[in-house]
């Protein structure tokens, strides 16, 4: 564990609630999963159609980015110092079912569209792609919430010397009616300490 | 055409899973790729001859046509009231 590291911002998204650094940015009234990151990304006043084509793991990725980074300065320069490192237990699992739908019933048609998403990382470089981050990216399929693993993974990526910030976190998309994630930026400077008692704490908002 | 265009949405949306999306998001003269539009790509294009296909029974024979076919909702539309059989 490199004690240097800090947690400064912070994103949940879970039980129909969007929270940065502590605030609320979003009380949805009953809506989760897929209906929930469609009310925050029309909240957020965003416009990149795209989302609408992502299944729901990138969604998450992608509304949990956009909240952690609004204040971010110089935030669409190209950067190569940048890693993301997510981390999930269902993985593109559910998108996996829509797309064997595609290919069990009588009329059989393998969408492209779905395909696309069966695969966990694509989450990581649609955020890059995004945000034209150059770095290191990587996911990682786990049992459950597992805060020291992940500070021990999110710790690894500053080994090349390249990487100076890590975007990190859990995201987890069982279905589309469930999302249940808590991203956060990982540094060297002000903040909170990078520990499993920190994300376990800041899981435990929703 | 008016009830073709919001059939053709809806029926877009299902197709390339939009979910969140409704048909009030899409401009009917919006381009359908790039930027200013759905944000569509070279795979949705697949999913679209697709669509034309098997629910209005109309084939995109030429290539070189598809550029403007699929330029906005209301070029598909229009299309589709030409050449549909179904």
């Amino acid at each position: 564990m490199d004690e240097k590291l800090t947690v400064r911002h912070w994103c949940r998204i879970a039980s129909g609630l969007v929270i940065k650094d502590g605030e609320v940015v979003l009380h949805s009234g009953g809506e989760n999963g897929v209906a929930l990151l469609a009310a925050a990304y029309r909240h957020l006043g965003l416009n990149y159609p795209k989302f609408f084509k992502m299944d729901a793991l990138s969604k998450a990725g992608f509304v949990a980015g956009e909240v952690l980074l609004s204040d971010e300065k110089d935030r669409f320069e190209p950067r190569e110092d940048r890693a993301v490192v997510l981390f999930s237990s269902s993985g593109c699992e559910a998108d996996d079912i829509h797309y064997r739908e595609t290919i069990t019933d009588g009329n059989y048609y393998p969408s492209p569209s779905l395909f696309v998403y069966t695969l966990p990382n694509v989450v990581t470089g649609e955020l890059a792609i995004r945000n034209l981050y150059r770095g290191e990216t990587s996911a990682y399929v786990l049992e459950k919430f597992d805060a020291k693993e992940i500070v021990r993974l999110v710790s690894e990526a500053f080994v090349d010397e390249k990487t100076k910030s890590v975007l990190a976190g859990w995201i987890d998309c069982p279905d589309d009616g469930s999302v249940d994630a808590m991203v956060f930026l990982a540094e060297e400077g002000e903040g909170e300490p990078l520990k499993p008692e920190l994300l376990y704490k800041l899981f435990e908002n929703k | 055409m008016e009830n073709l265009i919001n059939d053709l949405k809806l029926a877009i949306i299902d197709t390339l899973n939009l979910d969140g999306m409704t048909p009030e998001d899409i401009d009917d003269n919006a381009p359908l790729f790039g930027e200013g539009g759905l944000g569509l790509d070279s795979i949705d294009v697949l999913e679209l001859i697709v669509l034309m296909e098997k629910k209005y029974g109309v084939k995109v024979i030429n290539p070189i046509e598809g550029k403007h076919i699929f330029g906005s909702i209301a070029t598909m539309a229009e299309y589709i009231t030409q050449h549909r059989a179904k």
